[in-house]
C-alpha cells in the first residue's frame, strides 16, 4: 500500500486536479416574517453513502427505494440544519420529489417551519454530510423578507447570521429597474402607443399633407413633450394603483389601452388632433399606468421597499421609452422626406397598427381569443 | 411598416427564443409516477469485490474511531478510488476522515492530509504537511516523493532536485528514477529522461509503476516528436488494465494531437462522468460534427457553472481549453490559463496558455509561459513553435487586449 501511495505521488498534482463534481447540496429558504419554506437538493449518492438507499444492491436507486426511508431520511437532514430567529424555529419536511443537476439525481425536500420570532436576524447552522465528507458543501440561497443572501457553506461556517437590513437597498432597486425596462420592452401595446404617437413627430402638415420638419430641434421637442407627458401620467396612475389607493377591473383597463392605440394610428391616418399630441399622450398614459401596475402586482412589491421599488420600476419603464426613443427618433429623422417613411412607415404602418389594435380591443372587451395566444 | 413589422416579428419569434434560452437550465422538481422508476446510478453494485472491501473496511473503521492506522488506510483507499475514477466525492470522505484526528496527527496522517492539501491545490500547506511527516520520520520517501511532485508543478527544479536526492539517499533507485527522469523532462532533457525513465521501468515488476512509467515514457516521446515510439507506451500502459484517469488523458491528447479525434470518441465514450475526460471527448466530438457534441458542451458548461458556485478555481487549465477551443472565446481562456499558470507550470499548463494567448493576439499574457521556456529549455517542439509564433505577433498586438 505504501509503496503504491509514493508513486501515485509522482503521477502529479496536475492528474487529480478535478473531474466529477465534488458534493453539494442546493438550499434555497424563504423566510417571511416567522414563516419558513425551503427547498432542499441533497444528491442522491451522499444520501446512499450516509444511510445506504440501495436496499436491493442492483447500483440503482428507484423512487420505491427513497420513499420508503423517507422517514429517515427527513430526519437525517432536519438533525442537521438549525434555523433561528428569536429562538429556534422548528422545521418539518411537507413534501418528497426528485430533481437532476449536473451530477446526478437529488432528492428534493420540501420543508416549512415557524419562528418564534417575525424580525430581527436570523441565525443559520448547516452541517449535512461534514462528518463524512469535508469537501461537502452547502450552497445557500436565502430570502429573508424580501432581500436575498446568498453564500457557501463549509465545515468552518459554524453558525451564520442574516439581517434583514444587510439588503441591498441598490440591489433592489436595480431588480425592479430592470424588470421595468423588460415590461416596457415586451409590453406591445404601450410600444405600439408610444410609436404612433413619435411617427409623427418628424412631419408637419403642409398644404394638407404631411411633409417632413426642417430641424431636428423641431421633432425632438415634440417628442420631449410627448414622451414627458405620457410617463408623468402613468406615473400617477402606476402609483395610485400599486399604493391600491385606486383600482380599476382590468378588462376595462386592457380595453381602454387598446381602444388608445386604435385612436392614436387612427389620428395619423385622419387627423384630429394635429398640435397638442401631449395632451393625448398624457390622457391615455393615465390609462397605460394602471396597465403597468397589473405587472407590478404580479411581480410583487417587498413592504419593506415599497416606495424604492415602485420608484425603481418607474425609472426602468423610463429607460425602456427612452431606448425605444434612441433608436427611433434618429432613423425617423434621417427618412422623414423619402417616400418609404411617408407611404410605408408613416401610413401603412400605421394602418397596420390600427388593424391590431382593433383585433385586440375585440379580444378584451368580448374576451375572445382570435390572433394573439 | 418595417419597423412596425420588425416590432411583430421580435414579439413573435425572438421573445419565445429568449425565454426557452432562459429556462431549461432550471430543472424543475418532479414526483416520479412510478416506484420502479430510477433515479441515480451507483458507481459501484454493493456485491462488486471492491465495493465489498471498502464497505468492509469503513465499517471496521467506523468500529474503531481512534485507530489511526485503519483510518489513514480507509483514507487511501478512498483516494485511490478518487484517482481512478476521476470522481473527487471520494477525496471528500478521506478528508473528513483524516480531520477527526486533528489533534493527534501520526506521520501517516500528516502525509496523507498533505496529499489531500495538494489535491485542493493548497500546496503551501500540503508542502508543510509533508515536512512535518519527515520531521517525525526521516526515512519517510513518500513525502520527499510528494515534495518533488509539487515543486514540479511549481516549476522550482532546483527543490525538486533535492527531494530526488533524497529518494537517492534513502536507496530507492527506481523511485529515484522516475523522479529524476521527471525533472529531466521538465528541465529540458528529453532523452536523458527518456533513458533515466526507461532504466526505472526495467527496475521494477508492479504493474502501477509500470502503468505510472509507460504513461511518463509516452509523454516524453510525444514531446521529442517520436509519435510511433509515444504510441506503443501508451498501448502498453493501457494494457496493463486498470482505470486511470490521468492515462486515459494523456492518450487522449496524443491522439488528439495526432489528428485522430475517432479513436479518442471510442476510447472515452463511456467515461462521460469525469469532467477532465469529458473535455477531451467533447473535442473529438466537435471535430468529428457529432451530434452528441453539443450536449457535452452544455453538461460541461453547466459543470464549470456549479463548480463555479461552490467557490471552486482548481480547474482552470481545462476551463481555459473548453473555453478555447469548444467556445472560442480566446480572452476568458487566455484569462483563465494565466490564472493557473500562477499556481501551475507544467508543460501542459504552459501550452494552453500559449495557445489562447495565440489566438487572442495577447502575447503579454503568456509571458510567464515564454519566460519558462527561455530558462527550462524545454524541447517539445510543438510548445517551441507556439512561443516563437508568439513572438511574431505584430508590435501593437502585444498589448494586452480588453477584457469582455
Amino acid at each position: 500500500m505504501k509503496r503504491l501511495v509514493v508513486w501515485l505521488a509522482l503521477l502529479t498534482c496536475h492528474a487529480v486536479a478535478w473531474a466529477h463534481k465534488a458534493s453539494d447540496s442546493y438550499l434555497a429558504v424563504d423566510v417571511q416574517g416567522a414563516t419558513i419554506v425551503a427547498k432542499w437538493d441533497i444528491a442522491l449518492r451522499d444520501i446512499d453513502f450516509a444511510l445506504g438507499l440501495d436496499a436491493d444492491g442492483n447500483a440503482e436507486i428507484t423512487w420505491g427505494e427513497l420513499r420508503a426511508r423517507q422517514k429517515e431520511v427527513s430526519s437525517w437532514a432536519l438533525s442537521r440544519l438549525d434555523i433561528s430567529r428569536d429562538g429556534r424555529c422548528p422545521l418539518r419536511v411537507s413534501g418528497l420529489q426528485v430533481d437532476d443537476h449536473t451530477d446526478g439525481g437529488y432528492a428534493v425536500l420540501h420543508l416549512t417551519g415557524e419562528c418564534p420570532g417575525t424580525t430581527g436576524e436570523l441565525g443559520l447552522q448547516y452541517r449535512l454530510l461534514f462528518d463524512l465528507d469535508n469537501l461537502h458543501r452547502g450552497l445557500l440561497r436565502l430570502t429573508l423578507d424580501g432581500g436575498t443572501h446568498s453564500t457557501v457553506l463549509s465545515p468552518t461556517s459554524g453558525l451564520v447570521l442574516f439581517s434583514p437590513g444587510q439588503v441591498s437597498r441598490w440591489n433592489t432597486f436595480k431588480q425592479y429597474l430592470l424588470e421595468g425596462i423588460w415590461h416596457i420592452w415586451v409590453g406591445f401595446d404601450h410600444v405600439l402607443f408610444l410609436l404612433s404617437l413619435l411617427l409623427p413627430a418628424v412631419l408637419v402638415v403642409q398644404q394638407r399633407r404631411w411633409a417632413g420638419v426642417a430641424r431636428f430641434d423641431m421633432a425632438w421637442r415634440e417628442v420631449l413633450w410627448v414622451v414627458t407627458s405620457f410617463t408623468v401620467a402613468h406615473s400617477i396612475t402606476l402609483s395610485l394603483a400599486a399604493l391600491s389607493l385606486v383600482s380599476l377591473p382590468s378588462r376595462w383597463v386592457e380595453s381602454a389601452i387598446a381602444l388608445s392605440v386604435v385612436l392614436a394610428a387612427a389620428n395619423n391616418l385622419y387627423p384630429v388632433v394635429a398640435h397638442r399630441r401631449w395632451l393625448v399622450a398624457f390622457g391615455f398614459g393615465l390609462i397605460h399606468g394602471f396597465g403597468f401596475a397589473s405587472v407590478l402586482a404580479e411581480l410583487g412589491l417587498p413592504t419593506d421597499a415599497l416606495a424604492l421599488s415602485l420608484l425603481g420600476f418607474n425609472v426602468g419603464v423610463e429607460l425602456g421609452q427612452m431606448a425605444i426613443v434612441a433608436v427611433f427618433l434618429p432613423l425617423a429623422f434621417m427618412l422623414r422626406n423619402t417616400r418609404f417613411y411617408l407611404r410605408g412607415v408613416f401610413i401603412t404602418g400605421s394602418w397596420l397598427t390600427l388593424l391590431v389594435a382593433l383585433v385586440w380591443l375585440i379580444e378584451r372587451a368580448f374576451d375572445l381569443k382570435l390572433i394573439t395566444a | 411598416m418595417l419597423f412596425l413589422g420588425s416590432v411583430r416579428v421580435f414579439g413573435l419569434s425572438v421573445l419565445p427564443a429568449m425565454f426557452m434560452l432562459a429556462l431549461p437550465a432550471l430543472s424543475a422538481p418532479r414526483t416520479p409516477l412510478d416506484d420502479a422508476a430510477v433515479i441515480e446510478r451507483l458507481p459501484f453494485k454493493a456485491g462488486d469485490s471492491s465495493a465489498k472491501l471498502l464497505a468492509e473496511l469503513r465499517a471496521k473503521a467506523l468500529k474503531a474511531p481512534g485507530d489511526a492506522e485503519l483510518a489513514v488506510a480507509l483514507a487511501q483507499a478512498y483516494f485511490d478510488l478518487a484517482l481512478a475514477r476521476g470522481d473527487p466525492r471520494y477525496v471528500g470522505y478521506a478528508d473528513a476522515i483524516v480531520t477527526q484526528f486533528a489533534a493527534a496527527m501520526t506521520p501517516d496522517l500528516l502525509q496523507m492530509r498533505g496529499i489531500l492539501r495538494q489535491y485542493r491545490h493548497d500546496f503551501a500547506a500540503a508542502l508543510a504537511d509533508f515536512a512535518a511527516a519527515l520531521a517525525l520520520e526521516p526515512e519517510r520517501a513518500g513525502a520527499h516523493a510528494w515534495r518533488a511532485a509539487i515543486f514540479l508543478v511549481q516549476a522550482q527544479y532546483t527543490n525538486a532536485g533535492g527531494e530526488c536526492a533524497a529518494l537517492l539517499r534513502l536507496s530507492r533507485p527506481a523511485l529515484y528514477g522516475g523522479c529524476a527522469g521527471l525533472l529531466q523532462a521538465y528541465s529540458g532533457q528529453l532523452a536523458k529522461s527518456q533513458f533515466t525513465l526507461q532504466q526505472s521501468l526495467s527496475l521494477t515488476q508492479d504493474p502501477d509503476q509500470r502503468r505510472w512509467l509507460l504513461t511518463r515514457l509516452g509523454e516524453v516521446a510525444a514531446w521529442q516528436g517520436h509519435s510511433a515510439k509515444a504510441e506503443q507506451h501508451y498501448r502498453q500502459a493501457v494494457a496493463i488494465g486498470r482505470d486511470d484517469a490521468y492515462l486515459l488523458a494523456a492518450w487522449a491528447d496524443f491522439l488528439l494531437d495526432q489528428r485522430r479525434p475517432a479513436e479518442v470518441v471510442k476510447l472515452l465514450s463511456s467515461w462521460d462522468a469525469s469532467d477532465g475526460l469529458l473535455l477531451r471527448l467533447a473535442e473529438a466530438e466537435a471535430w468529428l460534427k457529432m451530434p452528441a457534441a453539443a450536449s457535452h458542451i452544455q453538461a460541461l458548461d453547466d459543470r464549470f457553472a456549479a463548480a463555479k458556485l461552490r467557490g471552486d478555481t482548481t480547474h482552470r487549465a481545462e476551463e481555459a481549453r473548453f473555453q478555447l477551443r469548444l467556445r472560442n472565446n480566446p480572452a476568458l481562456a487566455t484569462e483563465l490559463a494565466a490564472a493557473n499558470y500562477q499556481g501551475q507550470k507544467e508543460p501542459r499548463d504552459a501550452r494552453i496558455l500559449l495557445e489562447a494567448a495565440l489566438v487572442a493576439k495577447n502575447a503579454n499574457a503568456a509571458q510567464a509561459a515564454a519566460d519558462w521556456m527561455q530558462s527550462s529549455g524545454f524541447e517539445d517542439v510543438r510548445l517551441r513553435q507556439l512561443a516563437i509564433d508568439l513572438t511574431k505577433l505584430p508590435a501593437v498586438m502585444k498589448q494586452p487586449v480588453a477584457k469582455p
